[in-house]
């Protein structure tokens, strides 16, 4: 293999990878405030695609546009899924110290339900948003380098970097991270922990809104493609460190490039094998991922 | 008579359909000290954990000065103004100090004088001050229970609860800190303290309640408890 080939495949598989990771983040924050694993992450981000579509398709909005609209209501579809659907799992449980492992089957039913009303409205076609910046690229070093692929790599560094100063710096994160440290003594503090849930899930969810209107100028979609982002996501997440934010960028882009540079020897299918095999090595290695705590 | 600070009336609560506290009866008058004593499993920290709405009890009624706290979630009962620094302290330990202090002013009426309540937090335990800006897992365990009382400070309590404060701390922090809560005091300011280090704590409390397995079995002044031949004898060993 040449070095040029090698060099582009690198290149997508980081920019790729940083789209994975940015995905991720809200698995990442809700797993490590809640201690919830959202089995229904990939369908928000589903969702927030098939709503940008919709935008583009009906009122032939750009998706970068319609991102104003998709990370207010996938904020606000979170919300209420914890609000609502999750939350009576935690009142049940309060007088326990359970952790409510409960809480991933429920969001495997959101899954269900949520891939499937999807299917229902839509059907199984796939639908893709024809914009210019799928085919615009700039080149490096004689490289070319996807816009759309670099707009949400970039994306995903400045959410992570920013979701990072907001929990470190505002009255809500410190409340947050009070809360993912010790649910008890928040509550005790004066913390309303079900709010911070809510806003939790909300935030997680929001994120999802901005990478699903990022993702469709070059990605198809379909009602189940939310499933193949979830257990990505789950991969980056359990790779960089469940509950940090930078952990989460870094598991994805070392998925991303794993991904890109194997397929370069086997067919696409057959690499995921390898970020399988990956996971595995990892798990073995450091069990609490990379950026993780022990 | 006033108005009790706290009065806890036929209280029944415990972890599932169990009870482990059983028809609980407890009045702190106002500006008091009121101290509770109880081996270890009679339910002390269930009480308190059942009034801060941790624990939903089964029965009974509980009131902070005349207004029912009865089933409220934790963050209300903080508001109403019972606030308790838990066993163990519980702190954020991946927090700094001063942090761990500024959670503790989640209520409106603590955020709006935060800033002066944390000056007062500072001055009753001065070596807080200095080290407001280290992670709170380097401080020793007497200082990190001055960040837990502190902490419950913070949200300007009308009654204060203290679980096992001296717990794991060495004999001159455990006077440190009897001296602090005895300044605390003078804030106008109803304490309820569970101990273990019951002729400390009854010497300094105004009125004392004995609790096993579940059931009050004995109140009074702190000179009553002391002279009591009971209490004497299960936890002074004299």
């Amino acid at each position: 293999m040449d070095l040029l080939t090698l060099s582009f495949a690198v290149i997508n598989g980081l920019l790729i990878g940083g789209i994975y990771g940015g995905v991720a983040l809200g698995l990442s924050l809700i797993f490590g405030v809640m201690r919830v694993i959202n089995f229904a992450h990939g369908s928000f981000l589903m969702l927030a695609m098939y709503c940008s579509y919709l935008l583009w398709a009906s009122l032939g909005l750009h998706p970068y546009v319609s991102i104003l609209a998709t990370v207010p209501f996938l904020f606000i579809v979170g919300y209420f899924v914890q609000g609502v659907v999750i939350s009576p799992l935690f009142k049940r449980e309060r007088a326990l110290v359970v952790e409510p492992t409960s809480a991933l089957l429920l969001t495997a039913g959101v899954y269900l339900v949520v891939d499937n009303i999807v299917l229902m409205a839509f059907g199984p076609d796939v639908r893709s948003v024809a914009v210019d910046i799928t085919y615009e690229s700039i080149f490096v070093a004689g490289l070319p380098i996807n816009l759309a692929r670099l707009i949400g790599f970039l994306a995903a560094i400045v959410v992570a970097a920013a979701l990072s100063f907001w929990l470190k710096h505002s009255e809500m994160g410190r409340a947050i991270r009070a809360t993912a440290q010790n649910r008890d003594a928040a509550s005790l503090s004066g913390i309303n922990v079900q709010r911070v849930y809510n806003v939790t899930f909300g935030l997680g969810c929001a994120v999802l809104g901005l990478f699903g209107a990022l993702l469709v100028p070059f990605f198809s979609i379909t009602p189940n493609i939310g499933l193949s982002f979830g257990i990505k996501s789950f991969l980056v997440v359990v790779l960089g460190g469940i509950g940090s934010i930078p952990g989460s960028i870094l598991g994805g882009l070392l998925l991303g490039v794993f991904e890109s540079v194997a397929s370069q020897f086997v067919t696409a299918t057959s690499a995921a094998i390898f970020s399988f095999g990956l996971f595995i090595a990892i798990l073995l290695l450091r069990p609490a991922g990379l950026m993780g705590r022990a | 008579m006033s108005t009790p600070a706290l009065e806890v009336r036929d209280l029944w609560s415990g972890y599932g359909d169990q009870d482990v506290l059983r028809g609980i009866d407890l009045v702190l008058e106002p500006r008091t000290i009121v101290a509770l004593i109880g081996a270890n499993g009679a339910g002390k920290s269930t009480l308190l954990r059942t009034l801060s709405g941790l624990l939903r009890p089964h029965r009974g009624e509980a009131k902070l000065y005349g207004e029912s706290i009865f089933c409220l979630p934790p963050h209300k009962v903080v508001e109403r103004g019972f606030v308790q620094s838990p066993e163990g302290k519980q702190l954020f330990l991946g927090m700094s100090i001063r942090e761990n202090l500024l959670v503790g002013a989640q209520n409106k009426r603590a955020r709006a004088r935060r800033d002066q309540t944390l000056e007062e937090v500072f001055e009753l335990f001065p070596i807080l001050r200095e080290r407001q800006a280290l992670n709170a897992s380097t401080l020793s365990g007497g200082q990190q229970q001055m960040v837990a009382v502190g902490r419950a400070l913070m949200a300007l309590p009308r009654v204060l609860a203290l679980d096992e404060p001296s717990l794991g701390l060495a004999p001159i922090m455990v006077d440190r800190l009897f001296e602090s809560i005895a300044k605390i005091k003078e804030r106008d300011l109803t304490i309820l303290i569970i101990e273990q280090n019951v002729f400390q704590v009854l010497e300094m409390a105004d009125y004392g309640y004995v609790l096993e397995n579940g059931v009050m079995t004995l109140n009074g002044t702190g000179a009553e408890l002391l002279a009591d031949d009971h209490l004497r004898a299960s936890y002074l060993g004299l």
